[in-house]
């Protein structure tokens, strides 16, 4: 077995062959889980990460800094429409070094549905809890204390509160946390227990290599069987440095529902029922700002502790499909979704420091696409459904309804026009058809479902193994795996799915 | 078999590619687009611009449009307060270029476009025959307020795109801090904070 370590592709002198047992794309929380379940069974296993591997030294706080730095297309990935701005991670954890560590399960329902309308085997509520446990303990999940609550998440608990909604605190992956509230910035103090912290150190404990900088252009496969994939290394600036060639009769895809989608299509793995692709749901979202006579300064403490469930239910054909959650950003962020501009724009900033911000974010049953560009660059085809617009709309008015019991003196819904209400009888005459897309900003940052596991390969890409229906050799280890929309943050579903997985990619590379 | 779950999948979406979108978005956009285009190429003179600039994505006429639109979006609430940074001091634009460069090349390009729409067309469809960098700083305001309400969803996308790049460049910066209350990173800060040590993160 090799010898484990983590390689910078932009220090290689020249193109290199590497063999191994496996190869894993994408190093986010489900690459992360399957390589170091791959190495611990004793398999020669290499991960490919098209960004950078940063460390919490390098994370200095600055949006202008880590934005480009974290996120794909420097922050401005969008569906192609450019209604829905699409927030994904690239680098060493993916997008687990920029989330902000919420831990849900999938539902119950949702696994039970998987089970009954979508044939995915083994992975019912009673097959996951055990894995769900396992990695939450892995994780140090626990429940965010009322003492870590910012005042930002204290104006939803306090709005819930007084409307009698359904509530309640958070769970997290944080250890050590200094409340210092950038989080999605990445974490400076090493309090993340994440993918970069924890599972990937314990993969290359137990000898797997991962390769930074190098970005998988296709995997390579013949007969019926993955051969390994082709990949080249850049330099900072992201020119091409060195071609890199991995023979492996296993690849494990976990660049995310867009990456791991678009990699196979430029691929032209097989898809002979045109599923490939196919069942993008992304839970999009956008907000609504309270302005209170008192300081909020969201941006200081835990960004999300607190959660109102009141229009959130996962039961097969809910018209209740809201998340909604607290969502407050540093300057720039929250410039950006500000309505206007000029004089009246920056008079509107200087409130910030007294704003709190929440957003409806949708548990959605639009199917959107992942496609690729000529160059192979994907492209995002998600076209809100009415139903999901309702949702949003409903959401929307809903966060400015706590908002207002929570004591804010006027609240902004940032359409075109400006939705402004100060009061609970203003809101009851706000027109919801007013918010759709193009004309609230909408935001997503948990693509799934483009590649779907189910044991009918006319409704999905890949089986309730995770193993591709035509491609042997070739599984699925992200939230592409998804046959539906979860309707809870999706870490822990992704970090568990490809555990629970594993054991068949594991079998087949001993194979 | 049923559709696989609570939210079935409807038919495959109909391929409709971004330049398509906006050809179909309206005659509105059409016409912009087409016409910006040509003018893009046959107005692309007269721009004054720091010889020593050295831009890594824009054009030197498409830097003086990014110039005026941040002159416009960060405009002072309070015009007589001289404490608060301008777009040029903060150089904004040049923020945008280097941003640029590291975005898609099909983003870039159709951001460049986006200006072209601004310089040529924009003026016209909110009633003026100048160039947008020609207008008084009133009528650029209304230029810019006709992009961000367009009946044409791509053109406020387009408006919002640049509107946060905008941003982006100018609260970002230390300076821009005070304006809005925000104390800035912790990793770094010196004991006096940012603002108040004269100090960049």
């Amino acid at each position: 077995m090799s010898r484990g370590g983590f390689v910078a592709g932009r220090d290689l002198d020249g193109d290199i062959v590497l063999h191994a047992d496996a190869v894993v794309i994408g190093t986010g929380a489900g690459g992360s889980v399957a390589l170091r379940e791959l190495a611990r069974a004793g398999l020669d296993v290499i991960a490919l990460e098209e960004g950078g591997h940063l460390v919490s030294r390098d994370f200095n706080q600055r949006e202008d800094v880590m934005i480009p730095t974290l996120f794909q297309d420097a922050g401005g990935r969008a569906t192609e429409d450019m209604a829905i701005r699409v927030l994904q991670g690239r680098g060493v954890g993916g997008s687990t070094v920029h989330n902000t560590n919420l831990c849900k399960r999938t539902p119950d329902e949702i696994l039970d549905v998987w089970a009954r309308r979508c044939g995915v085997e083994g992975a019912g509520p009673a097959e996951m809890r055990p894995v769900f446990e396992a990695m939450e303990r892995d994780l140090s999940v626990s429940e965010i204390p009322a003492t870590m609550r910012n005042a930002n998440n204290e104006a939803l608990r306090a709005g819930a509160a007084a409307l009698g909604w359904r509530a309640g605190p958070l769970r997290h992956n944080r250890v050590g946390c200094q409340q210092s509230g950038f989080c999605e910035l990445g974490c400076s103090y090493d309090a993340k227990q994440n993918a970069l912290k924890i599972m990937l150190p314990a993969a290359v404990d137990a000898g797997a290599r991962v390769y930074s900088d190098v970005e998988a252009l296709r995997i390579t496969h013949e007969g019926g069987r993955v051969t390994g994939v082709v990949a080249a290394a850049r330099d900072a600036e992201g020119r091409r440095k060195a071609a890199i060639q991995v023979w492996s009769p296993v690849v494990v895809l976990a660049a995310s529902a867009v990456g791991s989608a678009a990699l196979a299509r430029r691929s032209a793995v097989p898809d002979p029922h045109g599923q490939l692709g196919r069942g993008l749901r992304m839970h999009p979202g956008a907000v609504a700002a309270g302005t209170f006579d008192r300081e909020i300064a969201g941006w200081r403490g835990i960004p999300q502790s607190y959660e109102c469930t009141e229009f959130l239910s996962h039961e097969e054909g809910s018209d209740r499909r809201v998340w909604i959650v607290t969502a407050f950003a540093h300057p720039v962020g929250a410039a950006a979704v500000l309505p206007g501009f000029g004089a009246a724009h920056m008079a509107a900033m200087r409130g910030y420091p007294r704003l709190a911000v929440l957003t409806a974010m949708v548990h959605d049953e639009t199917s959107g696409e992942v496609d690729v560009d000529a160059n192979g660059n994907p492209i995002l085809r998600y076209t809100m459904s009415e139903g999901d617009r309702r949702q949003l709309a409903q959401g929307l008015v809903a966060c400015a309804r706590i908002l207002l019991a929570a004591g804010a003196t006027e609240v902004t819904i940032p359409a075109i026009p400006p939705i402004r209400v100060r009061s609970a009888a203003q809101l009851d005459r706000v027109d919801p058809s007013a918010i759709r897309p193009h004309s609230v900003p909408l935001t997503a940052v948990h693509p799934m479902g483009t590649m779907r596991m189910g044991n009918d390969p006319k409704t999905s890409v890949v089986g309730s193994t995770g193993e591709h229906h035509q491609l042997k050799g070739l599984f699925v280890a992200d939230g592409s795996l998804f046959p539906t929309s979860i309707g809870v943050p999706p870490q822990i579903s992704i970090y568990s799915f490809a555990l629970h997985l594993a054991p068949h990619a594991i079998a087949r590379a001993r194979a | 078999m049923p559709g696989p779950s609570t939210h079935p999948d409807p038919p495959r979406l109909p391929r409709l590619s971004r330049r398509q979108a906006l050809r179909s978005g309206a005659l509105v956009s059409l016409a912009a687009l087409g016409l910006g285009a040509l003018l893009a190429v046959g107005r692309t003179r007269g721009y004054a611009i720091d010889p020593a600039r050295r831009l890594a994505v824009l054009s030197g006429w498409q830097f003086v449009v990014v110039q005026h639109v941040a002159r416009r979006v960060v405009a002072p609430d309070r015009p007589d307060d001289a404490s608060i940074p301008t777009a040029d001091g903060l150089d904004v634009a040049g923020f945008v270029d280097a941003w640029m460069a590291l975005m898609p090349a099909r983003v870039r390009r159709d951001l460049g476009r986006y200006i072209a729409v601004i310089e040529h067309v924009a003026p016209l469809g909110a009633g003026f025959t100048s160039r947008f960098t020609r207008l008084a700083p009133a009528d650029q305001d209304a230029v810019l307020a006709s992009l961000e309400a367009s009946p044409v969803a791509l053109l406020r996308a387009g408006f919002d795109g640049l509107k946060a790049l905008i941003l982006m460049g100018y609260y970002r910066d230390a300076r821009a801090w005070p304006i809005v209350g925000y104390d800035g990173p912790l990793v770094g800060r010196p004991a006096s904070g940012w603002t108040a040590s004269g100090d960049r993160p």
